[in-house]
């Protein structure tokens, strides 16, 4: 079953970076963070995390091995960034939320609005975190080095 | 700055053969800024970017104002001459080849590895030429989004080809909008109601297979994966402008998503 879903990942990835236009020869890089970032919200989630702190780990992620590959393919980090996240992203807590307001189910609807919104800003802030984070040490590595100009990619 | 002060004397001893005129720098730059914003590149990109091709071209000052609806750019020469120039951008659409071929330009010519005249031929051909995928294998891509996506719900093999087909066909549904350029969040509006539609309709065939995962699939190609990441990048680059209204995008996307789906499952009876 872990087989199956790593492999449903990684052609997802792919797929994502083929609708947006990613440049061909990167595609197996973005299914690549996607299979990573994936693994580490479902290990998360596996080890008894809950849903926001998975998808925290799997935000840090994505972020993490964007910046890592757009600084050695000398690419914008936003191709990897894509395919990495996309299938993080709380699609099925969404449409619940949606069919609990038609059922006017509205106390459960909110709940669930709730954790939607609060998955998707995991994700966001565990990307957001890990860039900001990554920026730092390199900031960092090159005062001390003193080396005047790193370029982003 | 030291950096740049060095590479600018070493230009002019080497190649001041066909000396570049302020406008023709402009030029350049602006054109690079335009298509990297119409193809969805994050602010501080845009700007860094004209900003490397400007000094390329022996300018002395660079200033630039990048929001997602339009480039502002002054470039100003040694002797103290400045042009300033903007452009609008209507139509956005997501093309990140485009976007690491400009980058790719930007830099090669700031390292002095490319003339300024095949810089700007090659940027016209970058901005012309058509990438990507062809309509079929997108088709193809958004399937596999929904059918993959499906997987990772637990889906069955059946509700697995169901969501395949479910997003297949919006994504045939995107083809045929885009050609009403302008209006906004109406691809992803009825998108989600094609989605909710071919769920609903499998699912009253078919009662094993269940509608919920059938949908779910179908939108996840909606999802607005680029304004997301730009909403974050640029609010990490300290860009709040961009970064609040990509982030009003993303919003605004995701509710058209959600009233699609919701008209459906409405009409469907509940």
């Amino acid at each position: 079953m872990l087989a199956l879903k790593l492999l449903a990942v990684f052609l997802m990835g792919a797929a994502v970076g083929i609708l947006y236009r990613v440049p061909r020869s990167l595609l197996l890089y973005g299914s690549l963070n996607a299979m990573l970032a994936w693994l580490a919200m479902y290990g998360f989630a596996g080890y008894g995390g809950n849903a926001i702190g998975a998808n925290f780990c799997g935000g840090l992620m994505v972020g993490l091995v964007a910046e890592l590959l757009a600084r050695l393919l000398r690419k914008p980090a936003t191709i990897f960034v894509i395919p990495g996240f996309i299938p993080l992203v709380p699609g099925r807590e969404a449409f619940m939320t949606m069919r609990f307001f038609v059922e006017r189910e509205y106390s459960q609807a909110v709940a669930m609005g709730v954790q939607t919104l609060f998955i998707a800003g995991a994700i966001a802030f565990g990307i957001f975190v890990s860039v900001t984070v990554y920026r730092l040490i390199l900031t960092y590595q090159k005062k001390e080095s003193g080396i005047g100009y790193a370029d982003k990619g | 700055m030291a950096r740049e002060i060095g590479k600018q004397t070493g230009k002019e001893e080497s190649a001041p053969v066909k000396p570049i005129t302020l406008e023709q720098t402009v030029n350049l730059a602006i054109l690079a800024g335009e298509v990297m914003l119409m193809n969805g590149a994050e602010t501080s990109r845009v700007e860094e970017t004209m900003e490397h091709i400007a000094r390329a071209g022996g300018a002395g000052e660079v200033e630039s104002f990048v929001i997602p609806t339009g480039v502002f750019l002054t470039v100003t020469d040694p002797a103290g001459q400045s042009i300033t120039t903007m452009r609008r951008v209507r139509d956005r659409t997501i093309n990140l080849d485009r976007i690491a071929k400009v980058n790719e330009l930007s830099r090669r010519l700031a390292d002095n590895r490319l003339d300024f005249a095949e810089a700007s031929a090659l940027l016209g051909r970058i901005s012309r030429e058509r990438t990507g995928f062809s309509l079929f294998p997108s088709m193809l891509a958004a399937g596999l989004v929904g059918g993959a996506y499906a997987v990772l719900q637990n889906g069955m093999p059946s509700e697995v080809a169901a969501a395949f087909f479910s997003a297949f066909i919006v994504r045939y549904i995107a083809h045929i909008v885009s050609r009403l350029h302008g209006v906004r969040f109406t691809f992803e509006f009825l998108g989600a109601l094609v989605a909710a539609l071919v769920g609903t309709i499998l699912h009253g065939f078919w009662p094993v297979l269940g509608r919920d995962i059938i949908i779910v699939g179908g939108i996840m190609p909606l999802v607005p994966g680029v304004a997301i990441t730009n909403a974050i990048r640029d609010i990490i680059a300290g860009d709040l402008l961009s970064g609040i209204s990509r982030g009003a995008e993303a919003a605004l996307t995701s509710m058209a998503v959600a009233m699609g789906v919701v008209i459906i499952l409405a009409v469907a009876g509940w």
